[in-house]
C-alpha cells in the first residue's frame, strides 16, 4: 500500500509540474492548453540535452528552455496578436509532436528513431529522514525532480499569495484594465507567465523523459498536458488543490499498472480511461461552482 | 481596453472565435508560403536540398492517377470532419472531439456490418453510414450534454473525450468486435460485397464525394437558412444572440451533432473504404485535421473540399519524399501546424 501511494506520487509529477506552470498561464488570463506541447518540447530537450553534454542539469535546464521556447510561440500568437487561446495552444501541441518527431528522426540520419538511451535518475532518498517508517519511504524516497515538484508547489502557493508579482499576475487574469490603470503593462505579465509556465510544464516533460523512461519516444507525453489542465481547474487555480488532483490521477495510473499482479478480472482498457472520466465526472459534478479568472482568453 | 463583453445567458465565458475575412485568401497563401519557408529550412537541417525536396513532393502528389487517388482518400475524413467543426467555429463553439467521434463513426458501421444477417449488399453500407453518423453524433451528443448542462468548457470536454474515445475502440477490439487470434487490435475484415465503390483508375472511394455534398449542404444551411443565420450570429455575438431570441444551446447542439454525424461518417467511410476493417487508433491525429482544414477552408464548408484536398496532396506527396530522399514525413505536421500558427495571427481581428 504504501509502496502504491508512493508509486502514485512518482507517476503524479510530471502532472504537478504541467499544473503548476498552468495555473500561472491561467492566472494570467490565458488558457494552458498547450500544456502537452511545452512537456513534449521539455521532454525532446531534457534527452536531447543530457545526451549531448553529459550532464543531467544541462538536460534539465534545456527542458525548461524547451517548454519556454514551445509557450513563447503561444504568447506571440494569443497575447501579442490576440488570436484564440484554445486553438492556438492545440496547435502549439502538433507542432510540438510534429517537429520534435522530424527532429529525432534527422538526428539518426535515417527514417528510424533515433535510439538514445539513458539511466534515468537514479532515486535519491532523503538520508535521515527516508529511515523513518512509512513516512520515509512514502515522501523521502523519491527521485530529484519528484522533491523539486512538491518544492514548487511551495513556491508557487507563496507567490501567487505573498508577493507583488504574484498578485499582479492574478489581477492580470481578473481585470487587465485595473493593472493598466495601478501602471503594470498586462501584455508582459501575460506574455511572461505564459513563458514561465512553459518553463515549468517542460520540467514536467524532463520527468517523463530523464526520471521516468530514460529515453525519447514520439509523443510520449500521451495526453498528460490535458490531464494536467483538468487537474488545475478541478484544483480551482490552486497549487495544493491541482496537486491533489494530479496524485488522483498518478493513483489511478499506478493502481492500473498493479492490475495484472492483484489478479482483478476488470479489462485493462477501462482502467486505463479511469483518469479521464474521473477528470470529466469531477469536473462536471463541480459545474458552474468554480470561479475561472474573470478575464481568462479575452485579448487585451 | 477593448470590446467588453457582458457575459451573458448563464453559459460559461465564452468568447466568439472570429477569423478577419478581408483579403482571407492573400492571408492564408501568405501563411502558407511562409510555413514552407521554415519547412526548407528544416530541410536543409536534414542535410538535403529543399527544392529536390519539394519536387520530390509534387512529384509524389501528382505523379499519376493512383497517388492523385491515393491524395483524395487521405482528404475524404479531413473533408467530412473539417466542414462539420467550420460550422461550429461559426457558432463560437470550439469542437476539438473530432477524434473521438470518427472513432465511433467507425465502431458503428463495423458493428452493424458484423450484425448484419447474411451477405452485406448496398442495404448494409446505407445502414451501416447512417450508423456511423449516429454514433459519431452520440459522441458529439454526449459532449455537449455535459458542456452545457454542468458548464464545463467544450474544449476540455471533448478533448478529454477523444481519449475515452480512442480506449473504447481498444476496448471493443479485444472483446466483441475483434479478431479472434489476429495477434493484435483489429476487426476481421469487411466482406468485399460491403466496400464502398471505388473510382477506376484513380482508385478512390466515393467518400470524398459523399464529404462534398456534405460540405456543400453545410455551406447552404449556414447561409440560406434561418439556422445558419443564428449560427453565424451566435458566432458574432452572444448578446445578439440573446436580444433575437435565439436559443444558444440550441445552436450548441444543432452544430454539435451536425459535427458529430460528419465525423462518425467519416470514420465509417474509414472503415468501409479505406482500411476495410476497424483498426486501433486509426482515428489518431484526424481532430487536428480537421482543425486544420476548417481554418484553411476560412470557415466556409464549401472552401473546405479545395483545403482537404491540398493536406491530403501534401501528405501524400511528403510520403514519397520520405521514401524517395529520406526526409522524414513528419514534417508535413510542422508544416500544417506552423500554417495554423501564421493563419491564426493574419487573421485576428483587431479592434
Amino acid at each position: 500500500m504504501i509502496d502504491f501511494l508512493a508509486a502514485a506520487i512518482r507517476i503524479a509529477t510530471p502532472l504537478i509540474f504541467a499544473a503548476l506552470g498552468g495555473i500561472l498561464s491561467e492566472r494570467a488570463g490565458v488558457f494552458a492548453v498547450g500544456l502537452e506541447g511545452m512537456m513534449l518540447l521539455g521532454a525532446w530537450a531534457a534527452v536531447i540535452g543530457t545526451w549531448g553534454t553529459g550532464s543531467e542539469m544541462a538536460g534539465i535546464a534545456a527542458a525548461a528552455a524547451g517548454g519556454a521556447i514551445a509557450a513563447l510561440a503561444i504568447a506571440i500568437v494569443t497575447v501579442r496578436y490576440r488570436a484564440d487561446n484554445m486553438v492556438t495552444g492545440l496547435t502549439v501541441n502538433i507542432l510540438a509532436l510534429g517537429l520534435t518527431t522530424y527532429l529525432m528522426r534527422i538526428l539518426s540520419g535515417s527514417n528510424g528513431p533515433v535510439s538514445v538511451h539513458l539511466d534515468p535518475l537514479p532515486m535519491m532518498p532523503v538520508p535521515g529522514l527516508s529511515q523513518i517508517p512509512v513516512v520515509g519511504t512514502l515522501l523521502f524516497s523519491h527521485p530529484p525532480l519528484t522533491y523539486l515538484a512538491v518544492i514548487g508547489c511551495v513556491l508557487l502557493a507563496f507567490v501567487l499569495t505573498r508577493t507583488q508579482a504574484g498578485l499582479l499576475l492574478c489581477a492580470t487574469g481578473e481585470n487587465p484594465e485595473a493593472v493598466f490603470a495601478a501602471g503594470a503593462d498586462p501584455m508582459r505579465i501575460r506574455m511572461l507567465a505564459v513563458i514561465a509556465c512553459g518553463g515549468v510544464a517542460g520540467l514536467g516533460g524532463a520527468v517523463i523523459s530523464l526520471q521516468q523512461v530514460g529515453t525519447f519516444t514520439d509523443g510520449m507525453t500521451g495526453g498528460r498536458g490535458y490531464l494536467a489542465l483538468a487537474s488545475l481547474i478541478v484544483g480551482r487555480w490552486n497549487p495544493w488543490g491541482a496537486a491533489a488532483a494530479c496524485l488522483v490521477f498518478g493513483a489511478a495510473e499506478a493502481f492500473e499498472l498493479r492490475l495484472q499482479s492483484y489478479g482483478i478480472p476488470v479489462s485493462s482498457y477501462i482502467v486505463q480511461m479511469a483518469p479521464y472520466l474521473i477528470a470529466l465526472g469531477v469536473l462536471a459534478l463541480l459545474g458552474r461552482t468554480g470561479k475561472l479568472p474573470a478575464a481568462i482568453g479575452k485579448p487585451l | 481596453m477593448n470590446e467588453m463583453q457582458p457575459n451573458t445567458i448563464g453559459t460559461p465565458v465564452r468568447f466568439p472565435f472570429r477569423l478577419r475575412t478581408d483579403g482571407i485568401l492573400a492571408r492564408i497563401l501568405w501563411a502558407i508560403g511562409l510555413s514552407i519557408v521554415c519547412a526548407a529550412g528544416l530541410i536543409a537541417l536534414a542535410d538535403k536540398n529543399p527544392l529536390v525536396a519539394f519536387s520530390a513532393m509534387l512529384a509524389g502528389a501528382f505523379g499519376s492517377a493512383h497517388q492523385i487517388g491515393v491524395a483524395l482518400n487521405k482528404a475524404s475524413p479531413y473533408l467530412f470532419a473539417g466542414s462539420g467543426l467550420a460550422i461550429c467555429f461559426r457558432a463560437g463553439v470550439i469542437n476539438m472531439g473530432s477524434d473521438g467521434q470518427i472513432a465511433f463513426g467507425g465502431i458503428g458501421a463495423m458493428a452493424t456490418i458484423m450484425a448484419w444477417p447474411g451477405e452485406p449488399g448496398l442495404a448494409a453500407v446505407i445502414v451501416a453510414l447512417l450508423a456511423a453518423a449516429f454514433c459519431g453524433g452520440l459522441w458529439a451528443g454526449l459532449a455537449t450534454a455535459i458542456h452545457l448542462g454542468r458548464g464545463v468548457n467544450e474544449v476540455l470536454v471533448t478533448l478529454l473525450l477523444n481519449f475515452v474515445a480512442l480506449l473504447f475502440v481498444q476496448l471493443v477490439l479485444s472483446g466483441v468486435l475483434g479478431q479472434t487470434g489476429a495477434g493484435f487490435l483489429q476487426s476481421p475484415l469487411v466482406p468485399r460485397t460491403a466496400w464502398l465503390w471505388r473510382v477506376p483508375l484513380f482508385d478512390f472511394h466515393i467518400g470524398i464525394a459523399v464529404a462534398a455534398l456534405g460540405a456543400g449542404l453545410l455551406s447552404f444551411i449556414l447561409w440560406k437558412t434561418p439556422f445558419g443565420f443564428a449560427v453565424r450570429v451566435a458566432g458574432r455575438s452572444r448578446l445578439a444572440t440573446a436580444y433575437a431570441g435565439f436559443s444558444l444551446a440550441g445552436i450548441t447542439w444543432g452544430v454539435m451533432l451536425s459535427a458529430g454525424a460528419l465525423a462518425g461518417l467519416a470514420g465509417g467511410t474509414e472503415v468501409l473504404g479505406l482500411h476495410h476493417r476497424l483498426i486501433e487508433g486509426f482515428s489518431s491525429g484526424f481532430g487536428f485535421k480537421a482543425v486544420t482544414v476548417a481554418l484553411f477552408g476560412a470557415l466556409e464548408p464549401a472552401a473546405v473540399i479545395p483545403a482537404a484536398i491540398f493536406i491530403g496532396l501534401l501528405e501524400t506527396g511528403a510520403l514519397s519524399m520520405q521514401r524517395q530522399i529520406g526526409v522524414p514525413s513528419a514534417l508535413v505536421v510542422v508544416i500544417e501546424a506552423m500554417t495554423m500558427l501564421f493563419i491564426l495571427i493574419a487573421t485576428v481581428r483587431r479592434s
